[in-house]
């Protein structure tokens, strides 16, 4: 596949530690170069991000969004909660990624309407692995609605 | 009325003689607790002076009284005779036990006391000798030490928490040490000079240490503090699950793993799981010369009550100088370059075996392969 006459695919990343944005953009990176990655560093700014509120005005409509849920100001669960609401936002895939494995957090986000939830691997092989397959199953073979755009 | 008239009466009352009543009166007066001789109904008729200065009264004001004035409850009722028993059945029922009781002092306090009874014959039926002994000082030091005990408890519970806590939290920052001397490592070894990759690659070594570390510090504090309630499970089913997580260790070293028939054990099943899975592992990696052949065998107590385990092996064996040691924290025996890990296994394994009321341990010498053992319990008969 050509990068150049495919469109990009716009995915937004909900993550406060500067480490972890760093290390998902290099994933990325390695995993589909088509892929153009924006950044939130808390729930507010993902929400004024999706809502295209100020300075996001032309913000791209996510085509996935990938949530940790440990956030500053507003979590990710209130995040996920808001996306899952909102009738134009809803059909946006919408993953967990954290570094938590409790149960209550893995059950109220698939109750919230997380479309998965996924821990965040210790070693960094498993790591790149671990976006290699969102890559692969959410951003190449699955089928992501087209609207809104 | 005097002193000396009461005292008088109270002897005639209980006299088979004088002479032996007054040596009676001698050996309640030597006797360390106070003492406080009753008639079946209730009525004291004799005391002694540790009882005069207990309940603050003296002798005259106390004899022809109710006991109950001394001691409200607990005591009178004992002594009933009713219809289906004796007076004397009513007293043996309670003779030799010490009964704790509340006792009342002429100004109104109370303290704990704890009471002995005893029959004495007499003229006029069977009187009641009860021995009082003040159990203040006993129960401050019982709820002291049940004080400390809790104490303890939740001091054990807290470092239990922080270590938990610690490993957690810990794990954060390392991810991002571990990960990005990797990245340095795959992107740069090779391009800057001899020093740095040499550097890198001790950064690498030393992070990637420590994670393992972590992990197993984290395993281990789990093992307190995310246990659930031990239930009846079938240890063979665990050691099975144990022995497919094991696979691919099994393969390599071509392992072979026999067992006995497993009995239905009181466990935490996937700590069960867990703890075979760390013997069988150390007796796999731990191997002898030969492929590792390991057994586990189980056998009933005489009771019934409790199953011995026993995980024995052909490998490498352990120095009985090293027995108290290899089940301690971070406890190793060989150079990293001969074994790797971090010498956790069997202080988890300890700790496991620990949480479920039984206890571990291990025969071995040096060549000659090496027997874990353990206990736990059967399942519950009813309770």
């Amino acid at each position: 596949m050509n990068p150049d006459s495919d469109p990009p695919i716009e995915v937004l990343l909900v993550e406060d530690s500067p480490g972890d944005v760093r290390l998902t953009r290099e994933a990325f990176r390695d995993a589909n170069l088509r892929i153009r990655l924006h950044v939130a560093s808390d729930g507010v700014e993902a929400m004024a991000f999706l809502r295209r509120d100020e300075p996001h005005q032309d913000a791209p409509r996510p085509d996935f969004i990938l949530l940790d849920l440990n956030l500053p100001r507003m979590d990710g669960r209130e995040v996920l909660a808001l996306v899952k609401e909102d009738a134009s936002l809803r059909t946006i895939p919408t993953v967990i990624l954290t570094t938590s494995e409790a149960e209550t957090d893995i059950l109220m986000s698939y109750e919230l309407r997380a479309n998965s939830y996924l821990s965040k691997p210790v070693q960094l092989d498993k790591f790149e692995l671990l976006v290699k397959s969102i890559n692969d199953f959410w951003l190449t073979k699955a089928k992501l609605p087209q609207a809104h755009r | 009325m005097t002193e000396g008239e009461t005292v008088n009466g109270a002897a005639s009352t209980a006299r088979p003689g004088d002479a032996a009543d007054a040596r009676y009166r001698g050996l309640l007066e030597a006797a360390p607790d106070a003492m406080v001789v009753v008639d079946q109904a209730g009525e004291i008729v004799l005391l002694n002076v540790q009882a005069e200065k207990r309940f603050g009264y003296s002798r005259d004001e106390l004899i022809g009284q109710q006991v109950r004035n001394i001691i409200p409850e607990g005591f009178a009722e004992r002594l009933i005779a009713d219809d289906l028993r004796s007076a004397a059945e009513a007293l043996a029922q309670h003779i030799g036990t010490g009964i704790e009781l509340i006792a009342r002092r002429k100004d109104g306090t109370e303290f704990p006391i704890e009471m002995m009874l005893s029959p004495l014959e007499s003229a006029d039926g069977i009187l009641v000798t009860a021995a009082i002994r003040d159990i203040t000082v006993r129960r401050a030091a019982e709820a002291t030490l049940a004080a400390t005990i809790e104490e303890l408890r939740r001091s054990n519970e807290e470092l239990g928490q922080f270590a938990y806590i610690a490993s957690h939290d810990l794990q954060e920052p390392l991810r991002m040490v571990a990960s990005y001397t990797q990245l340095l490592a795959r992107r740069y070894v090779g391009r800057l000079d001899a020093d740095a990759d040499e550097f890198i690659a001790f950064a690498v070594d030393g992070a990637t240490r420590m994670q393992r570390l972590i992990d197993d510090l984290l395993a281990y504090s789990r093992v307190g503090t995310q246990g659930v309630e031990l239930s009846e499970v079938s240890s063979e089913d665990a050691f099975t699950r144990a022995v497919r997580h094991l696979g691919a260790a099994i393969d390599e070293q071509a392992a072979r793993i026999t067992h006995d028939p497993l009995p239905t054990v009181l466990a935490d099943e996937t700590q069960l799981v867990q703890l075979f899975q760390n013997l069988l592992g150390n007796a796999i990696k731990y191997r002898g010369v030969g492929p590792p052949e390991v057994h586990v065998a189980a056998s009933a107590s005489e009771d019934g009550d409790t199953w011995a385990f026993a995980v024995r092996d052909n490998g490498l064996g352990i120095d009985p100088v090293y027995f108290e040691r290899i089940f301690g924290m971070f406890q190793r025996l060989h150079r990293r370059d001969e074994f790797s890990g971090t010498g956790i296994g069997l202080a988890i394994c300890k700790k496991i075996v620990e949480r479920h009321g039984g206890s571990l341990s291990v025969e071995s010498a040096l060549g000659l392969g090496s027997t874990f053992r353990f206990t736990l319990s059967a399942s519950p008969v009813a309770s």
